[in-house]
């Protein structure tokens, strides 16, 4: 118990360093990069003074460290900033009552919608519900189709699993994901009507989006299981067990699987991690899947900086947190093993 | 190992027949049309602001909301065949009268959409707010505007103190949203967007906004009862949603794509639009300081190239306005045409013989905005290196190119190409911010005799003297100055569900669907 407390508060310090690195690097680059969110936000046609003093208000004049300085003493508060263009609505709901003919009372609701400029916050925790269903579903048949052709090219290795495996995993990795998904959403949405896939109006409209991500992750997980059971295979404890007469299915159920899990893990935290965030906004982008990735991709198309920062921290921190809950989830299947 | 047993075969083909019983689609399948309600998806192709206040932004998306949500005293149709005409809505007649006064009777019976009658005070409120410089419609409106208001149902409106006269607002009008006084004074128009137009809002949910037929508007309640607009950034995803159903009406149709819809059964439109794309000569150095170089760069173009490039994006051009313009004219005898001997011989005259001699000259452009700019953009290049001239091609996405487009100082490219759509006939919402020294947004070529052949149409009240001048005297000085060469008018290309009947695309991207119909 001590040790994984020692092992969580150094870790966790190690990530808040990180994190703030990622930040201070994103939002540096952002205002380094040409495309400027005020140019953008109130029209081409704007004059140029109009900009300034709209830029001007936004503090985005200046200094780069007094902006980054500003922001994170708010960011510390839980106050990531307004998205520059993602307006919020909250419903106001207001009685009126009507004097309607004959002296009847007639009540009515008259709804208001009125907008303020989005919190980031808001953004994010409005997308991210959409876009854990998505990656949820993606890794689900990712390992679906991953883990029975892994494990048989794994255990068959240079026989016909392998080579099917190989071959699957080298089309999958071939296919471009924005491709693909157009494929997916001509053939199947728009020519057999089988299944929807634009925006999302319940659970039959992640299928397709998560099928595409399925497609881009599963060669990974096939490729890297199929390898470490090849690999497991060639260890001692096999051949000793085997000479000690245990069942086949018991040294590949209780020592293959369970030591082959151990470099499956890491390329969950570090590979899988970065993969399925970087396809997650793309599959979300083309299949206008509303969820975190759609936001970021056109925030960055329109240089919502407030966004993109409070993405990149949410990014950096789901990839610190994953690879402290990689490591701890290892030390306890090979206790022999410390971070 | 499951066997092919008739069992299992009719297991399937049960299953398939479920299916088919969908109309061969899954039960989770929602189209857009076909819900109960007269009810249209537009395919949004830009988000809107956080801002429902109409004199906050200049963004076209939202320009297209502002149309359906909002009154104007008068629209502008700008079509093909009558360019300068005039529908009244929220005026019933506009006159010029003494003092350069533009003078506007209102009618009685409209009220905003919030239930506060509409009035000349709320034309005074409008007008002097949309087009102080200061907001940033005000790039639209020729100076800060000046309102008297006569009586509840008469105003009169000009430039401040006389600055300019009213009759600039003779179209100007038709693209300037009415709003209340109130709500311009609380600044409640940023939160709500309290109009008088054919449409009321009703929501805004992340990317979905949804809008229901103002059953009092005042030129009939539209039949189509709501309209939805969907944000949908890819292109290629509004084209197969379109296809697949699940939107009905899509805009910024690229060329490739309106011939594969020709095989669809959706309806396709073209409109030639109020944009002119045109090649910006930057003159802050040589070599484009010198008219001549000018002229040379411009008949090394042959536009027809860049017309068969386009294909049905494209429409030809001979000056600097649309056809969709007031003051468009075909005929500018001196607007130079594709001739590489003339190039040649202007090349020579300037001092650069051949091209010889010639700076480096970058050329500018962007992608993923306008349709096929980097690819005329390609052939502009090849054209002008074919004569001598140096061009080095440059293309950036969206927001980097919209950053240095608009640089003025010696960092900006020596050429760069740009459109530029408004919602009006009023030829000056492009003289003026082009290539009057008041403006030079893109140019810096400026010239006195330009800016005096501008500010001479401005100010004749009679509209045929006007057109008169435009065409006779100010469209040969821009020839003749050429501070940009115009390459085409762009051509709008929308899609849409089949069952929509009588809706009108507008020249500058807005849809008009209060005559627009649903058929079964």
């Amino acid at each position: 118990m001590a040790f994984v407390l020692t092992f969580l508060i150094r870790r966790l310090a190690q990530g808040v360093v990180i994190v703030l690195l990622v930040t201070f690097l994103i939002f540096t680059l952002l205002r380094v990069i040409p495309g400027d969110p005020v140019r953008i936000m109130l029209g081409p046609a704007t004059t140029q003074a109009v900009v300034e003093a709209r830029a001007q208000e936004l503090g985005l004049r200046d200094s780069i460290p007094e902006q980054f300085v500003r922001y994170i003493a708010k960011a510390v508060q839980g106050d990531f900033g307004e998205s520059y263009f993602i307006g919020e609505t909250g419903i106001a709901l207001t009685a009126q009552n009507v004097v309607g003919g004959k002296g009847q009372d007639t009540a009515t609701e008259q709804r208001e919608a009125k907008m303020t400029r989005a919190g980031v916050l808001k953004v994010i925790a409005d997308g991210l519900p959409y876009t854990l269903m998505l990656a949820g579903m993606g890794l689900l048949f990712t390992l679906l189709m991953a883990v029975p052709l892994g494990i048989a090219a794994g255990l068959n290795q240079e026989k016909w699993q392998d080579r099917l495996a190989f071959f699957i995993g080298s089309v999958f990795i071939s296919l471009p994901n924005f491709w693909l998904a157009l494929v997916l959403i001509l053939l199947i949405t728009a020519r057999a009507g089988l299944l929807p896939s634009i925006g999302y109006k319940g659970f039959g409209y992640v299928i397709l989006p998560a099928i595409v991500l399925a497609v881009e992750l599963a060669p990974i997980i096939i490729r890297g299981l199929s390898m470490s059971i090849a690999q497991a295979l060639q260890a001692g404890y096999v051949s000793g067990g085997i000479v000690r007469g245990l069942p086949w299915r018991q040294i590949i159920v209780r020592h293959v699987l369970r030591n082959s899990s151990i470099p499956m893990l890491n390329l969950f935290g570090v590979q899988i991690g970065g993969l399925l965030l970087g396809g997650v906004f793309v599959t979300e982008f083309v299949f206008d899947y509303p969820g975190v990735g759609r936001s970021t991709v056109q925030a960055v198309l329109q240089r919502d900086f407030p966004v993109i920062q409070g993405v990149a921290i949410l990014a950096a921190s789901i990839l610190v947190l994953a690879n402290i809950m990689v490591d701890l989830a290892s030390t306890f299947i090979d206790r022999r093993l410390k971070f | 190992m499951t066997k092919t047993t008739r069992r299992n075969f009719l297991k399937g083909t049960a299953a398939a027949g479920t299916i088919a019983a969908f109309g061969g689609q899954a039960p989770f399948f929602k189209k857009a049309l076909g819900q109960g309600k007269k009810s249209v998806v537009w395919g949004q192709t830009e988000p809107f602001t956080s801002s429902w206040d109409p004199s906050s932004h200049t963004i076209l998306a939202q320009i297209y909301f502002d149309y359906d949500v909002f009154g104007q005293l008068i629209r502008t149709p700008m079509s093909q065949a009558q360019p300068d005409e005039i529908v009244y809505e929220m005026a019933t007649s506009q006159n010029v009268v003494e003092d350069g006064w533009l003078e506007y009777t209102l009618r009685k019976d409209i009220k905003f959409h919030r239930g506060q009658p509409f009035t000349a005070h709320d034309v005074k409120a409008t007008f002097e707010y949309a087009s102080n410089p200061e907001r940033p419609s005000g790039t639209w409106y020729p100076g800060q505007a000046e309102v008297q208001v006569v009586d509840d149902y008469t105003c009169r409106v000009r430039g401040e103190g006389g600055s300019y006269p009213g009759s600039l607002f003779w179209f100007l009008a038709g693209f300037l949203p009415i709003l209340s006084k109130d709500d311009i004074e609380t600044k409640a128009i940023d939160e709500f967007p309290n109009g008088s137009g054919s449409y009321k809002f009703i929501s805004r949910d992340g990317p979905t906004t949804i809008l229901n037929a103002n059953p009092d508007y005042i030129l009939g309640t539209p039949e189509i009862e709501e309209v939805v607009y969907q944000f949908v950034p890819d292109a290629s995803t509004r084209l197969v949603s379109l296809i697949s159903g699940e939107l009905d009406i899509i805009e910024r149709v690229e060329p490739e794509q309106y011939e594969t819809l020709l095989e669809e059964d959706v309806t396709t439109s073209r409109t030639v639009s109020t944009e002119n794309k045109y090649l910006h000569f930057r003159c802050y150095e040589p070599p484009f300081d010198d008219v001549r170089l000018r002229h040379a760069a411009a008949h090394a173009i042959d536009r027809d190239l860049i017309l068969e490039l386009m294909g049905p994006a494209g429409h030809p051009t001979v000056g600097q306005l649309s056809s969709a313009k007031f003051g468009y004219t075909d005929t500018i005898p001196n607007s130079p045409e594709y001739n590489p001997e003339r190039c040649q011989e202007l090349l020579a005259e300037a001092g650069y013989p051949g091209g010889d001699g010639l700076p480096p000259i970058e050329y500018l452009t962007s992608q993923g905005f306008y349709p096929k700019t980097k690819e005329y953009g390609e052939v502009i290049t090849a054209l002008l290196q074919e004569q001598g001239f140096p061009v080095e091609f440059t293309v950036m996405e969206v927001a980097s190119w919209i950053e240095r487009v608009f640089v003025r100082d010696e960092t900006a490219p020596q050429l760069a190409d740009t459109g530029w759509m408004t919602g009006s006939p009023e030829p000056n919402l492009v003289l003026r911010p082009m290539w009057h020294s008041d403006g030079l947004i893109l140019t810096n070529c400026g010239s006195d005799t330009v800016d005096a052949a501008i500010e001479k149409q401005q100010t004749i009240t009679d509209v045929d003297a006007r057109r008169a001048s435009i065409q006779n005297e100010l469209m040969p000085a821009l020839a003749d100055h050429l501070p940009s060469f115009g390459l085409f008018t762009s051509v709008l290309i929308h899609a849409h569900h089949p069952a929509i009947e009588g809706i009108y695309f507008l020249p500058n991207g807005p849809v008009d669907k209060v005559k627009a119909t649903l058929t079964s």
